[in-house]
């Protein structure tokens, strides 16, 4: 027992010199460029690889230290834990709701860069300019032409549809067809609050008299006509999705497989599926398409805009703040950064010198819509607990358990105590 | 003689239903398992389509293991993993185990009953409630955060609670205090007496403790996370973190790294099992 | 005598517990101290500024409705985890020390599904109420089958049952060293006695195992308690927002919905009714363990 002793306390010793050694020696990186750490906070898991990649180039031709880091925590908390060791990112990638939130406190003013003027979707807080949109991401329905093609026989000309009962008519079709169940729907709070709710908002003429006529009582939600035209499409999304019985137990993955491989034709969503789709076996023909509704003034517009935004950090050295301005300078101006953006990372570029095409085809649906000023841009200031509770009553809608008064009344009743985020 | 043959064929039914009953709860608890088994050995497409099938329509593949060792950096996280687990461990061990031997043998004293309900009640905190507050004093203030060193100790001081309860139940039970007063009688100092007589009798409980916190060292993501935030210092469920995310998952990449990170905890587990078995079974006293 | 003087007693206590009391103090109490007094201010979690604003955040956790529902759901939620918990996992204990063939295999195996973190834990689970039980159902009855994680009590009920997978094979080996500590000794004097098997079982054993009855109930209560790993990664929450415990609540309101101050506030509240719970259980254990 005493050799056993003796033996674990030589390892305790060795192994707390090792973390001792370990831990200080971060500095002494052989082949790293001098110089701070560019270091960037990616808050968008699926260009995480490509992000890493980038880094190891950027640090290599540039010769300034580049290092990502992504969390799955939320982007707030783990901001929050951020700043509570003070040890902010040079860059952080954000939602647009966040950079209105730590903006005044934590962005450095980026109103003198270049780029400001050759974007329409850079964040301004009290006129300075904090937020640079990073992509630009819009919300309508996926379609699968070739799959709509093999039942109808004829193309799919998504023009075709503007109405809902347009889009009913082709579902008939399809289900006639043969095809059993045309759609999918996702369950999740995000895609149901954050994404399709947030349209009634957002097609409205002036949201914010909107939603301040909502929690005063002077509209009623449920006599809206923006409110029942989005919702009578998404009845007929509801009533022929695949997973009808078990919505809120469909899994995205296989639905977006479903749609990818032609299983269905139709669903709700915004062009960064296509990292979910472009694992599978996917169909050539597909691309986005306004939500069908009588909305005559939305029908043939995707919703949408700037999404994720780059703020530099104001914390940071002077000379490092330079550094992080020069990168993204770099994503829009050169060469190897613009290939990053849109080549790498499938993104649809923000800003109207970059003309590269997009390579995946719910991109180039989304740039299309965006070179002709067809999208409705969003409504960034909804409140934080927005997606997830109306997303839980939205789910309640769902599974068929409230109907659509009862949804309207139950969205009113969160309005009742909720408030918008200054803006 | 036919009574004793009587008895013991009854034991061996009785031992019969028993391993039945065993096999039964065996396989569900395992079953999970084999799914995640199957699974990592298929393309996603076929993950997804068709869970329940052994092999996939793209047939057998291999490529989410060098996939997943590739982006989770494995052989650095996991000798990061390796070095903190261990010494967390052994340290844990020591610490609370003393603590609760100088705690057992001073009950009446006001307060060490003080300190052992302070670390009791301390056990039901949630850890969310701390998290910002701890980086705020060892970040903010006192900028020690990125070391290794930090983290073990770190883990110490949240586990000696929960190991120092189960020392403490141990030595009350099992050490009767004849041994050690027969050891002072021999002439051993305070110290002597725990590390010569009181702590190989612990080792039950030594193994029990170093192996659920080896798991929970091994495992814990939210606490190294918000400690180690350089790349170099990564351990295992930091790196694995980018597989999962809000808005998807990535199954074939999360499956190959739980298996890759599990293999060692488990061999570390049916190593130690021995010591929990041995357990004190002739009796402290006699021996 | 010299073992009774203080400064004795205090050199004794800083020689053994002296290092283990101080990390405790460094990382549990300060910081916990520090969490304390947020709970007097409207910071968001991110601002410099953290506004002292007295009791109000105390006023806004009574007043929030979804949180006592998701205080009551937890409870509900670790009433039936922590007696099925113990349950099973006692009865795997006995089985694995009753000197059947491979006893050592199967405790490993039992053990296993601790060696995975919580978070994987739920994906898996995910994956298999989702994936696999509903390819085995759609299989079966032809259609789409919905998965049990659809209906609020199916949620809840895929909970337990995770979390009894999950910590039966941990409580197990707690109840294993329990069932190893009882000496043969007793055992065998007990049965010369004329004790049959059972009653030894709950006349002697049992009783010798106080120790660890108590140890396992107040690790499941306050586990169960605070669940928060598996509660996000199994059920996030859904359906319609009927699975989210009291951490998750307390989580997202911190971070998710920036009240940072109300979040805290919330969960000392919380860490008080589980202090209370575990503190009491733990006392009623050890008073019954003095009278045996």
């Amino acid at each position: 027992m005493k050799k056993a002793i003796a033996l674990m306390l030589a390892l305790v010793m060795t192994l707390a010199l090792a973390a001792c050694g370990g831990g200080s020696g971060s500095g002494g990186g052989s082949s790293k460029p001098a110089g701070e750490t560019l270091t960037i906070f990616n808050s968008k898991m699926e260009i995480q690889s490509q992000m890493e990649e980038m880094a190891k180039q950027y640090s290599e031709t540039k010769g300034v230290p580049v290092e990502v880091y992504y969390s799955s925590d939320t982007v707030a908390a783990h901001m929050a834990t951020k700043y509570a060791s003070n040890d902010p990112y040079a860059i952080a990638m954000v939602d647009a709701k966040d950079v209105y939130s730590l903006g005044a406190e934590h962005a450095a003013d980026l109103s003198g860069e270049q780029w400001v003027g050759d974007t329409t979707q850079a964040i301004s807080v009290d006129g300075k300019v904090l937020g640079f949109p990073v992509c630009v991401e819009a919300r309508g329905v996926i379609y699968n032409a070739d799959a709509i093609k093999a039942v109808t026989g004829k193309d799919f000309d998504p023009e075709s549809i503007k109405t809902t009962a347009d889009f009913q008519a082709l579902i008939n079709d399809l289900i006639a067809g043969g095809m059993a169940a045309p759609t999918g729907v996702m369950k999740e709070d995000w895609s149901l609050a954050a994404h399709f709710l947030a349209e009634v908002y957002e097609l409205q003429d002036d949201p914010d008299a909107f939603i301040a006529g909502i929690k005063d009582g002077s509209i009623k939600l449920a006599d809206d006509e923006v409110y029942n035209a989005l919702m009578d499409t998404f009845d007929v999304l509801k009533e022929n999705n695949y997973a009808k019985d078990a919505a809120i137990s469909a899994e995205r993955e296989l639905t977006e497989q479903k749609l990818a491989e032609g299983e269905i034709a139709f669903m709700f969503g915004g062009n960064w599926d296509w990292d979910v789709i472009n694992a599978y076996d996917y169909s050539e023909n597909m691309g986005m398409m306004p939500v069908p509704s009588a909305l005559s003034s939305a029908n043939t517009k995707l919703v949408g805009g700037g999404s994720k935004y780059f703020y530099v950090d104001n914390g940071v050295s002077e000379e490092l703040q330079q550094k992080a301005k020069d990168f993204l300078n770099w994503l829009v101006y050169e060469a190897d950064g613009q290939d990053f953006l849109v080549n790498q990372c499938n993104l649809v570029p923000a800003y109207s010198n970059i003309t590269l095409a997009v390579g995946n085809p719910l991109g180039s649906s989304v740039k299309a819509y965006a070179d002709k000023g067809a999208l409705i841009g969003n409504y960034n200031y909804l409140p934080d607990d927005h997606y997830a509770k109306c997303g839980a009553i939205f789910q309640k809608y769902l599974a068929g358990q409230i109907d659509r008064a009862g949804l309207a009344e139950e969205i009113t009743a969160y309005w009742a105590t909720a408030e918008v985020g200054a803006h | 003689m036919t009574e004793n043959e009587k008895a013991a064929r009854q034991k061996k039914i009785a031992h019969v239903i028993m391993w039945i009953v065993l096999l039964v709860l065996f396989i569900c608890f395992i079953a999970p398992f084999f799914l995640v088994v199957i699974n990592v050995f298929k393309t996603k497409a076929d993950t997804t389509s068709n869970p329940l099938a052994l092999i996939g329509a793209h047939g057998f593949t291999m490529k989410n293991f060098p996939d997943a060792m590739k982006k989770m950096n494995f052989w650095t996280v996991f000798g990061n993993s390796a070095i903190i687990t261990v010494s967390s461990t052994i340290l844990t061990i020591a610490v609370s185990s003393m603590a609760a031997f100088v705690i057992v043998r001073n009950q009446r004293w006001k307060f060490c009953t003080f300190i052992f309900s302070l670390m009791i009640a301390s056990m039901v905190i949630p850890f969310q409630v701390l998290m910002v507050p701890l980086v705020s004093v060892y970040g903010g203030t006192l900028g020690v955060l990125n070391h290794r060193l930090t983290l073990i100790l770190m883990h110490v001081g949240f586990s000696v609670s929960m190991a120092m309860f189960m020392f403490h139940g141990a030595i009350r039970t099992n050490i009767p205090l004849e041994l050690e007063e027969a050891a002072t009688i021999d002439g051993c100092s305070r110290w002597q007496t725990y590390w010569k007589i009181v702590f190989p009798l612990l080792k039950p409980t030594v193994a029990t403790v170093a192996i659920i916190n080896a798991m929970a060292y091994w495992n814990d993501y939210l606490l190294p996370s918000l400690v180690l935030t350089k790349k170099e210092l990564y351990t295992i469920p930091i790196a694995t973190q980018a597989f999962y995310g809000t808005y998807s998952t990535d199954i074939g990449l999360v499956m190959a790294a739980l298996l890759l990170a599990m293999l060692p905890i488990l061999i570390l587990y049916v190593f130690l099992q021995r010591y929990i078995v041995q357990g004190v079974t002739a009796g402290a006293v006699k021996g | 005598m010299k073992q009774n003087t203080l400064s004795y007693k205090v050199k004794q206590y800083l020689m053994f517990a002296g290092p283990g009391t101080i990390l405790f103090f460094c990382v549990v109490i300060i910081p916990f101290i520090y969490g304390v007094y947020l709970t007097f201010t409207s910071w968001d979690g991110v601002s410099a500024t953290k506004p002292w604003v007295g009791l109000t955040n105390y006023a806004a956790a009574f007043a929030d409705k979804d949180y006592w529902a998701a205080l009551g759901r937890t409870a509900i939620y670790s009433v039936f985890a922590v007696v099925l918990i113990n349950v099973l996992s006692f009865f795997l204990a006995y089985l694995v020390t009753s000197g059947v063939k491979g006893q050592n295999f199967f405790r490993s195996g039992f053990f296993v599904p601790n060696l995975i973190g919580g978070i994987v834990l739920g994906y898996v689970w995910k994956f298999v109420f989702n994936r696999a039980f509903v390819a085995l159902g759609s299989a079966i009855s032809g259609g789409t089958a919905p998965s049990i994680l659809s209906t609020p009590s199916g949620a809840m009920l895929a909970l337990i049952i995770v979390s009894v997978w999950q910590y039966a094979g941990y409580m197990m080996l707690i109840y294993v060293a329990g069932f190893m500590s009882v000496s043969e000794d007793v055992k065998e004097a007990s049965s010369i006695d004329g004790c049959t098997a059972s009653q030894t079982m709950w006349n002697v054993t049992v009783p010798l195992m106080r120790a660890s009855f108590v140890q396992c109930l107040f690790l499941s209560i306050t586990r169960c308690f605070v669940v928060y790993d598996v509660n996000l990664s199994l059920t996030k929450g859904e359906p319609f927002g009927s699975s989210v415990m009291a951490a998750m609540h307390v989580y997202n309101q911190a971070f998710t919905y920036k009240n940072y101050g109300l979040g805290q506030a919330e969960a000392l509240i919380l860490f008080l009714v589980c202090a209370i719970v575990g503190v009491t259980q733990v006392m009623i254990g050890k008073r019954g363990e003095v009278e045996a």
